[in-house]
């Protein structure tokens, strides 16, 4: 019966994702092609532009933001997994789902710094 | 970007998200090709988009998946970690080495697992072997099972050789880190025919990981200006479309159909990769 809770909620954590990415990337696309937005020509992601770009909310970082969500989904999963491990302690999937957790840190950080 | 190109790419990410959903394979192997060949993307480009895509097929598929527990959740995050472990490793490997000896030696294997599926299934006449929990599965509680739609009946199942499944995990990390491909396409076989999982649950569960595997990579991708918003946002339309629409159907279709055509996506995912590591293609 918990396990079936986790599950209804751990789908749930991925349909939220998913339609939140979604709807921003739309958002981002048709603002961008009806303002003919040049703060972002390239198109090629940049983290530090996600994170600290001077157009805050402009188009193109509405865009960005989809795939930054979109990117944070999995993550979320893993998250909200090892929380519910560690409540119901369940400790061996506790500390299985943390070093997954650990794992992508790590990636993403390599990642950033480069 | 015209109009024509963005339908074109919208209707190949549905495509590529369907069959990457229905497969477990994320959808990478078809994307990738179909991009660069028919819309002359760039290829990193291509890989980009394809990272990103996986991650959209993953997610959208698994909602439904985890709903008709057809996804093994314990299983899952079991050689979840072996995978993204191995991801990590590979990604650090990726963008240093020359890789066409270890296309031609991967596409070797995925033959030979395409091939040990085909005549285990003509020799038994079946699409699954039931097997028990070894020690590892049963203490780590890692059997499952669902109620199949397209047979009507409650399927219950063993996971045999767990250890071995996480060391194939861990270089299925390795590769797709490598290669940006290859979670999936080593993954299921190993449950289905190593640890005796049933085709749907192998499907779901490595859809279910595939997406994690991609998302370690994928800020790497980002970093090395892989990732273009504008050759991405219709593919991930597509592919969330392709995606949910298959996820819904895969729990009707037979096992055993599920199985024929995995073995000859894969056996053809083997001959290009071969193909590609001996400079013909």
């Amino acid at each position: 019966m918990v396990e079936r809770l986790m599950e209804s909620r751990l789908s749930l954590i991925l349909r939220i994702g998913v339609a939140a990415s979604a709807a921003l990337m739309a958002i981002g696309l048709a603002l961008n092609l009806m303002t003919g937005d040049a703060s972002y020509p390239t198109g090629i992601l940049s983290v530090e532009w996600i994170l600290f770009g001077d157009p805050f909310l402009e188009p193109s970082h509405i865009l960005f933001m989809g795939f930054m969500i979109l990117l944070a989904t999995p993550v979320t999963r893993i998250v909200y997994s090892a929380a519910s491990f560690i409540i119901r302690r369940d400790y061996v999937y506790a500390t299985l789902t943390s070093l997954v957790l650990l794992v992508l840190i790590f990636s993403f950080t390599m990642g950033i710094r480069g | 970007m015209t109009p024509e190109y963005i339908l074109f790419s919208f209707i190949i990410s549905v495509f590529s998200g369907g069959a990457g959903a229905l497969l477990g394979l994320g959808g990478g192997v078809f994307l990738v090709p179909l991009l660069v060949y028919t819309l002359g993307v760039p290829m990193h480009l291509a890989a980009g988009a394809s990272i990103l895509a996986v991650i959209a097929t993953s997610s959208a598929a698994a909602a439904n998946y985890v709903d008709e527990e057809l996804t093994n959740i314990r299983l899952g995050m079991f050689l979840e970690l072996a995978t993204t472990l191995g991801a990590v490793t590979g990604a650090f490997l990726a963008f240093a080495s020359g890789d066409d000896l270890l296309q031609g030696i991967f596409g070797a294997s995925l033959l030979y697992a395409s091939a040990s599926m085909f005549f285990q299934m003509k020799r038994t006449g079946l699409a699954w072997i039931p097997k028990r929990n070894d020690g590892i599965a049963e203490r780590l509680r890692l059997s499952g099972g669902y109620h199949d739609k397209a047979t009507g009946e409650n399927v219950a199942y063993g996971v045999d050789k767990s250890p071995i499944l996480l060391g194939v995990s861990y270089i299925a990390g390795i590769i797709s880190g490598l290669l940006g491909i290859g979670g999936g396409a080593i993954k299921v076989p190993a449950m289905n025919i190593l640890g005796g999982v049933p085709m749907k649950a192998a499907v779901a569960t490595s859809n279910f990981m595939v997406g994690v595997t991609a998302a370690a990579s994928a800020m790497v991708y980002i970093r090395y200006g892989h990732c273009d918003a504008f050759i991405t946002g219709p593919v991930i339309f597509g592919t969330l479309i392709g995606a949910s629409i298959a996820a819904r159907y895969t729990n009707r279709i037979n096992g055993s159909t599920i199985k024929i055509l995995f073995i000859a996506v894969l056996a053809f995912i083997g001959v290009k990769m071969i193909l590609t590591g001996v400079g013909i293609w």
